[in-house]
């Protein structure tokens, strides 16, 4: 069995880290590039193959069309869900979209469970090759805030990258996890983790008992779609504006100027966390340039709304979790955003005390996964996480209200039994739809899924179902049913109103084992030919020289070999077969040993000349 | 949402699955050490190994929901067989509810009528408790009257007017509240001493004595059910205003 991680499949970045045994605590893995952080952006390259991370990052600027970032949003969403998100975000949303969301990029449409399983599958391989061993189990942290169908998202990207899902842990609790075993912590703690694109706030008990550390959770709050995101489009909202008056340039047909714009606005909101001025430059489709100027306090004015919508979902969690700020012993700031000193001041206003930062706010969700994926793959049995549903869970009644079943902030794994029976006689079925959330009215919560029980024909109200609803430890809801008369269990068919279903995730399943084998194929047949063609490049160099230097004649057949193992490589390279193009370029090299040994030669004589033996 | 599998064989609760010992109910064979289904109709208070008093030492029911949670948790059944991860899934839940709803005085008292069929969810009855009738009566009038003012643009004396009768009134609703509860407790205590007196009783539905005990507390929680939503009616408008 292979390495157990715990990876924070983020908005904007995304991180993998491991249990260290020797030094009893967690780290992350760095990627290719020397950072932990691997962007959460993917780009489908024209040939078909994948890129991930810093190199897709890249193409944001190249090839805005074939890349996506923030496709965290698009999670367990349908297409209705995302309206507001379209208008702001590049997404390319294929018509065809229905209950999940398919993105086109470049040729392929893929949902978003597929794109974050590439970049899923780019950590998987970090770790691997940071290990030299298969990693194959991970923990992987979502949202608190976030919904069933944006759980069973996560865990579906997970299936699909070739990863066991050994549980989904909320990323306010996996902080805190890490926080805990970094500091020794007790007593009431509060995380307010604002990242890319999703805000959580979670209320822990920290309690010491004779058999180790519970980490129980009071309750959480928050919203999926409020980020470091959402700063950054406020901030290009005001740059466009600006282009439009003073350059009277519209960007709209020039995604790549876009993207220009948006890294340099992320940089000066970076630079603003520690300066109090920052300079703006971003080249224009004109040739001209933009340059602005922007201070904290401009900066701080312009987001401060968007900062507000923090305070809400705040006030509730402490509400819910029967505490006065002032009860709270210890906050915690996680997540990249928690960088901006209004963040912080706004925070420390709250709670009445100042936060913790000790740990990097962008690792220690990852850190927290991996403590959690060691408690779960060794079996260590001196720390628990006792965590909550955050949304109520509830059933459709008469007239489309909903009745709750399992509150909001209950400990899970939670559940709720309920009876059903018929209202009219010989009726074959009970329809029964489920939903999450705070409103009164199912039009107003989202909708779970729906499906029907099967009832044998009789009398009304003979009929005695019993449905159990069951929270687990993920936050994924499970139903069964039981036909109390008979005792006999009933299989369901659950029709998932956001998501993908098991067949589909099969068939996705086989198409990435194919997919892979075919980025394999293509990423061989790119590098053997880049081999290929450097071979040809240096031989040409060779001969040149030669001929100009006028030094020492090639033997005939000599050159005549080199000619033929030239074509023979030329031929390859105008072909796909990448094994036939390293057996040619082999070839080539055997055929040139004698030249480049000439040359080499010669080199080494015009640098020895007019030098004594004893200088050498 | 998933679809779950199958959930444990009631009938195996007599005989540990594993083992075959004989099993009383407990949450792990007491012989193997295997953790077991739930009995059908087990109820949360013997879950905790608790005696159905109504008054509950609050860190005591803490302690013991702990304890259980190291041993029941699905993170101590990670490696275990399908079949156990399930039980513990099972259990942990069962664990999770029973605590959710012993936790509080006043979802105990209704888990404690629930068990014994006279209270059930969604049924309570919301008609005014009689004595209550004309102060329901005046309170509805001065939220029309409200409403109406608020609608209208208002004059700001009447309105100051209106929301001053409109607090005295909640302040009213809530000093009954405050009795409602005060009486609860009584019949808390005398729950318990009952229970005291008599811990090898019968069921509860045998006893008449209990019987009308219970009564008389789901009158008092219908009563207080319908206090609280006036009051926070009242509020509702008031802050609205």
């Amino acid at each position: 069995m292979g390495r157990t991680v715990g990876i924070d499949l983020g908005t904007t970045f995304s991180l993998i880290a491991a249990f260290d045994p020797a030094k009893g605590r967690p780290r992350c893995v760095p990627g290719p590039y020397g950072s932990t952080l691997c962007p959460s952006v993917v780009s489908v390259d024209p040939d078909g193959s994948i890129l991930v991370g810093e190199p897709a990052r890249r193409r944001l600027l190249t090839q805005p069309e074939r890349t996506i970032y923030s496709v965290k949003r698009l999670m367990g969403r349908g297409v209705e869900d995302v309206q507001e998100e379209l208008k702001l975000f590049p997404f390319r949303i294929d018509p065809e979209s229905r209950n999940v969301i398919r993105v086109r990029l470049g040729q392929r449409v893929l949902t978003p469970p597929e794109i974050s399983s590439f970049i899923l599958r780019e950590l998987k391989n970090w770790a691997e090759q940071y290990f030299g061993e298969s990693v194959d189990r991970a923990v992987i942290t979502v949202p608190a805030y976030f919904n069933d169908a944006q759980r069973q998202a996560t865990r579906d990207a997970g299936r699909l990258a070739g990863l066991e899902v050994l549980r989904l842990v909320n990323e306010p609790t996996a902080a805190a996890l890490a926080y805990g075993l970094h500091e020794q912590r007790r007593g009431r703690v509060a995380v307010y983790d604002l990242g890319g694109g999703t805000f959580d706030i979670s209320i822990l008990k920290l309690v010491s008992t004779g058999q180790g550390d519970i980490y129980q959770v009071l309750a959480t709050n928050g919203d999926t779609h409020l980020g470091g995101d959402d700063l950054d489009l406020r901030l290009l909202a005001v740059a466009r504006q600006e282009i439009r008056v003073r350059h009277g340039l519209n960007l709209v047909e020039h995604p790549a100027v876009v993207q220009e714009l948006r890294k340099a606005l992320i940089g000066a909101k970076h630079e603003l966390s520690e300066t109090n001025r920052a300079t703006l430059l971003a080249p224009l489709p004109d040739g001209s340039a933009y340059v602005r100027e922007i201070t904290r306090a401009e900066f701080e004015g312009l987001v401060q709304p968007i900062l507000e919508r923090t305070m809400g979902p705040s006030r509730m969690a402490l509400a819910d979790s029967k505490l006065q700020a002032e009860e709270i012993d210890e906050v915690v700031l996680v997540g990249g955003s928690t960088r901006v000193p209004l963040v912080r001041r706004m925070v420390e206003q709250l709670f009445g005390r100042r936060p913790h930062t000790e740990l990097d706010p962008d690792e220690v969700v990852a850190l927290g996964a991996a403590v959690q994926a060691d408690i779960l793959s060794r079996g260590v049995k001196d720390m628990l996480l006792l965590d909550v549903t955050p949304l109520s869970l509830g059933i459709e009644t008469m007239g489309g209200v909903v009745a709750k079943i399992i509150p909001r902030n209950s400990t899970i794994p939670a559940s709720a039994q309920e009876m059903f029976t018929t209202g009219v006689e010989n009726q074959t079925g009970i329809d029964i739809h489920v939903l999450q959330g705070e409103r009164e009215l199912a039009a107003d919560c989202r909708s779970l899924a729906k499906f029907q029980l099967r009832v044998p024909p009789g009398p009304a109200g003979l009929a005695r179902i019993e449905v159990k609803f069951l929270i687990d430890a993920n936050g994924i809801l499970q139903v069964s049913a039981r036909d109390l008369r008979t005792s006999q269990q009933q299989s369901l068919e659950v029709q998932p109103s956001y998501g993908l279903n098991d067949a589909e995730i099969e068939r996705m399943l086989e198409e990435s084992i194919e997919y892979a084998e075919q980025d394999l194929t293509r990423r061989q047949l790119i590098e053997s030919r880049h081999e290929g063609e450097a071979i040809l490049q240096a031989t040409a160099k060779s001969l040149a020289r030669l001929e100009a230097e006028s030094c020492g004649e090639m033997p005939e057949a000599e050159r005549r070999a080199v000619k033929a193992a030239e074509s023979a490589l030329r031929e390859a390279l105008a072909g796909e077969d990448y094994k036939l193009i390293r057996a040619r370029t082999e070839q080539m090299n055997q055929a040139t040993l004698p030249l480049a040994e000439r040359v080499m030669n010669r080199a080494l004589s015009g640098a020895l000349a007019g030098k004594r033996l004893s200088d050498v | 949402m998933t679809t779950g599998t199958a959930s444990a064989n009631p009938s195996a609760a007599a005989a540990c699955w594993s083992c075959g010992a004989a099993v009383s109910g407990g949450h792990f064979c007491a012989g193997c050490g295997r953790i077991q289904p739930l009995a059908r109709g087990a109820d949360y208070f013997s879950f905790f190994g608790l005696p159905r008093k109504l008054t509950l030492d609050a860190t005591d029911l803490e302690s013991r929901f702990h304890q259980l949670s190291w041993k029941l948790h699905p993170d101590n059944f990670a490696g275990s067989s399908e079949f156990e991860r399930e039980l513990s899934l099972e259990r942990s839940s069962q664990l999770n509810d029973a605590y959710r709803a012993l936790r509080e005085p006043l979802s105990r008292v209704e888990y404690l009528l629930a068990l014994a069929g006279m209270r059930k969810e969604g049924q309570q009855k919301q008609q005014a408790p009689p004595e209550l009738l004309e102060e329901v009566f005046d309170l509805n009038e001065s939220l029309d009257e409200l409403r109406g003012a608020r609608r209208s643009g208002g004059d700001p004396v009447e309105m100051t007017s209106l929301r001053k009768r409109l607090q005295a009134a909640r302040e009213n609703f809530l000093e009954k509240l405050g009795e409602v509860d005060r009486s609860l407790e009584q019949l808390f205590a005398e729950w318990d001493r009952a229970l005291d007196a008599a811990p090898d009783a019968p069921s509860d539905a045998q006893v008449p004595a209990q019987w009308k005990l219970m009564e008389r507390m789901n009158e008092a929680l219908n009563r207080r059910s319908y206090i609280r939503n006036l009051a926070e009616n009242v509020q509702k408008e008031l802050t609205e205003a």
